[in-house]
């Protein structure tokens, strides 16, 4: 098994920070509609610094593996520093590149944050 | 919301009737007879909406009864031989005998006391709740309705049968319809219950075909999918709600009951998984999940690390469906409903 694989199948089946976040401040749906990920991620935000950040979500792994690293990763950044996250930062976490055609799995949580953070930017 | 045939629809669409015979199957014995309760509208234009027996044989006799009925006749309980001398002559009887209560009901009016009792069931059926009528078999019409709540509306004529017929109501709420007898008269307990609702989660070809049928077995059906494309009205015309979000949320709002039926037909487990995980504890009736044998027995293990015991995992009907051989997605659908029919009438575990 690939170290892609065993991150994936670990943060899937033991994922970090699922559930709803009671103190959020910040949250936004997102899902991919022809293969039907839906996942939620929700924030707090205080003085522009994420102080927690959970999920829920009815998808793949690697959708969830994705969404269980980052809300681990993003926790104590500025709001400022999340836009240095992309892509290339999820694959790093997941220790591979993702098949191209399941590319949208992974990036569905990291665009969905960023939507969180924009609903808080608008209030 | 559109509801699945029943009376309540049959007494809607005889409204325009001003006089309407209802004809119910309160007994029988033998085997071909339809469920008790049956009914048959037989409106004065000659509509008929309904029936009371699988076949026409005695139909044909109660649409003869009903039509003098409406001329001039009274109420009257009919007793009718399936032992037909014409199937007898070429080997095809029945055998057996039916009871059927014949009515003149007039749909448009309140004070009619079956139609009264017929309104406050409606409303009990549309709280999701249980009712048992009870109607008078000889002399005049009366019904008294029992709520599971224990509330009466009307009465039978004195307030020593409402009691009793308040205790016989409630055997009948855990047994089912049946005539008995109140001071050497027999009445007519019948149940009503709501209908089975089938959730169905995933909006694919099998799911379409579930909600058709299901609609024809007078269940409610709620098709349930992450994906607005797939869970369109146009794609499922027949079923009574469509919802789209993620399917772990939707179900947590849908009451978990013995009626409810769980059908997981989206071969996914992004959402078998979580949707598994909110009903494996919960005291719904069916839960029954599409997949090979392997498949199932992988999702079970993923839910198993979680923490769900063998009985708990043992409710999940998968491969879903009675063997029939069925390979279309109509056949698998009609092998599912096959199955929640087998397990609701005790025939399956």
């Amino acid at each position: 098994m690939t170290l892609f694989r065993a991150i994936v199948l670990e943060h899937f089946r033991h994922p970090r920070n699922r559930g709803a976040l009671e103190s959020r401040n910040a949250e936004a749906d997102g899902a991919n509609p022809l293969c039907g990920d839906r996942i939620r991620v929700q924030l707090r935000i205080d003085d522009g610094v994420v102080t927690d950040a959970r999920f829920t979500a009815d998808a793949c792994a690697l959708c969830i593996a994705s969404a269980s690293l980052l809300t681990e990763h993003v926790r104590g950044l500025r709001v400022s520093e999340l836009e240095t996250i992309t892509g290339s930062t999820i694959n790093a976490w997941l220790e591979g590149d993702p098949p191209a055609a399941r590319r949208k799995c992974s990036l569905l949580p990291l665009e969905t944050l960023h939507r969180a953070v924009a609903s808080r930017a608008i209030e | 919301m559109k509801r699945p045939h029943s009376l309540i629809d049959d007494l809607e669409a005889a409204d325009s009737e001003s006089a309407v015979a209802m004809a119910t199957l309160i007994s029988a014995t033998g085997s071909s007879s339809k469920k008790i309760g049956a009914r048959m509208l037989v409106g004065r234009s000659g509509r008929l909406l309904g029936g009371v027996t699988i076949g026409g044989c005695v139909d044909a006799q109660v649409i003869e009864a009903a039509d003098a009925l409406l001329g001039s006749g009274d109420r009257r309980l009919l007793a009718i031989s399936l032992d037909d001398d014409e199937a007898w002559e070429i080997g095809l009887t029945c055998g057996g005998t039916v009871e059927v209560m014949l009515d003149r009901i007039a749909p448009r009016n309140d004070d009619d006391p079956l139609v009264a009792a017929h309104a406050v069931v409606r409303d009990v059926l549309a709280r999701d709740e249980s009712a048992v009528v009870v109607t008078t078999l000889d002399g005049p019409a009366a019904a008294l309705v029992l709520t599971e709540d224990g509330v009466c509306r009307g009465t039978l004529g004195s307030d020593e049968s409402d009691v009793i017929a308040a205790e016989i109501a409630s055997q009948v709420a855990r047994e089912g319809s049946r005539v008995d007898t109140i001071a050497g008269r027999r009445y007519f307990f019948e149940r009503h219950a709501p209908p089975t609702t089938l959730v169905i989660i995933g909006a694919g070809q099998i799911a379409m075909t579930l909600t058709k049928l299901a609609r024809e077995l007078e269940m409610r059906s709620i098709v349930i999918d992450g994906r607005d494309r797939y869970a369109t009205e146009e794609r499922f015309p027949s079923a009574d709600e469509i919802r789209v979000g993620m399917p772990s949320e939707i179900v947590a709002s849908i009451p978990a009951t013995r009626r409810v039926a769980v059908v997981l037909v989206a071969h996914d487990y992004k959402y078998d998984v979580p949707v598994l995980r909110h009903y494996l504890r919960a005291p719904v009736g069916y839960i029954g999940l599409l997949g090979s044998r392997k498949r199932g027995a992988a999702v079970r293990d993923l839910l198993r690390e979680e923490g769900f015991t063998d009985d708990e995992l043992a409710r999940v009907h998968t491969p879903i469906g009675l063997e029939i051989g069925g390979r279309s997605s109509p056949e698998v659908a009609l092998s599912i409903l096959a199955e929640i029919v087998a397990v609701r009438n005790g025939k399956r575990a």
